[in-house]
């Protein structure tokens, strides 16, 4: 488990105008909540915490303005840029159990069929300073037919399923027939289409003679 | 042909064109997907020439998703018409896409199959598109 250590900057401005010149200045408006404590409002190093948070669930340990430990709650995104607009911070206290959402890694090659992965992350609880980077899952030579549920999967030790056993993470399909026959279907939508434009048509002509 | 059942009216005002998309910006349902960089209204038929341009490529094995649907109608006027006389008919259907939008997605093939695949799709959109894969494991 990774821990990386963030000098944070308190906030006292708010609003978009002040969201915008900590933008400027290459920081990141950030919160700080949990454990019944009221909000803290911060400002983060922007390059820093971009390298940061491409590990999963890592563990931030803020010094500056507070020194507290704290894992990334909600990650806001510029949709095409993608530099970081927005982050929420969850206090964790070291020991302290906390559920967190793993990603589910897919190891080999089937042996025939397209491998249909259903769950890319699984729900785990684990301690806040030791939260496993992902769970692995080999699907080295299954069978078509051959389903993995989240009960099957092999957690690190410590780390307890949250996420129902029963729930589907992944299953090995058929390969699909190569699709071809499908104008047959396009015209007879079309052709709905148009009838429920008739339908439209003469209702509104008939809402007109009423008038 | 992707094309609403029923409507509720046959036709609308042009859909607003500013701004960026506010949801499905990201690669859920597959591993890769097509993520649209500039603003365009997608019709019908370009969202199907697309899908065939990708499945064709990808052959049999793999899954495609359309997360976009053309749900808005476009009238026209027809040629050498004296303005007047009301609104056109309806004559396209289209899905307003703004920056950021996951379009696309696939699964189920391998990464430089997937690039090539998406590369033929892209050229059937009207707009300036990207290449995207899912991020692992982010909050």
């Amino acid at each position: 488990m990774s821990e990386v250590v963030i000098k944070a900057e308190s906030r006292t401005d708010f609003g978009k105008g002040a969201a915008r010149k900590i933008r400027r200045e290459h920081k990141v408006p950030a919160v700080l909540y949990g454990h019944g404590t009221d909000p803290q409002h911060l400002s983060l190093p922007g390059h820093e915490l971009l390298l940061a948070l491409r590990t999963p669930n890592v563990l931030i340990r803020l010094e500056g303005a507070v020194t507290e430990m704290a894992l990334p709650k909600g990650v806001q995104r510029d949709p095409i840029k993608g530099f970081l607009e927005h982050v929420d911070l969850l206090l964790v206290k070291r020991g302290e159990k906390v559920t967190v959402d793993i990603p589910v890694t897919v190891v080999g090659e089937v042996a025939d069929g397209i491998l249909d992965q259903q769950m890319v992350s699984v729900s785990v609880e684990a301690e806040a300073t030791h939260i496993p980077e992902g769970v692995e899952v080999s699907v080295e030579g299954l069978e078509v037919g051959t389903q993995v549920t989240a009960g099957e999967l092999k957690l690190p030790k410590g780390t307890t399923l949250i996420a129902d056993p029963e729930a589907l993470v992944l299953i090995v399909a058929a390969p699909a027939a190569e699709p071809e026959a499908e104008t047959a279907e396009g015209e007879a939508t079309e052709g709905e289409v148009a009838e429920a434009e008739a339908e439209n048509e003469a209702a509104e002509a008939s809402a007109e003679a009423g008038e | 042909m992707l094309i609403p059942r029923r409507v509720k009216h046959r036709k609308q005002h042009r859909p607003d064109r500013s701004g960026a998309a506010k949801g499905g910006t990201r690669v859920v349902f597959g591993e890769f997907g097509i993520q649209a960089i500039e603003h365009s209204y997608v019709t019908n038929r370009q969202i199907e020439s697309a899908r065939i341009a990708m499945t064709r490529h990808i052959r049999r094995g793999g899954k495609v998703w359309i997360n976009i649907y053309p749900d808005r109608p476009l009238t026209k006027k027809p040629a050498e018409t004296r303005m007047g006389s009301g609104k056109g008919s309806p004559e396209w259907w289209i899905a307003n896409v703004k920056p950021g939008r996951v379009m696309f997605e696939l699964s189920g093939v391998a990464e430089p199959v997937a690039r090539e695949a998406m590369r033929r799709a892209m050229h059937k959109l009207p707009m300036k598109c990207r290449f995207v894969k899912r991020e692992v494991g982010e909050a």
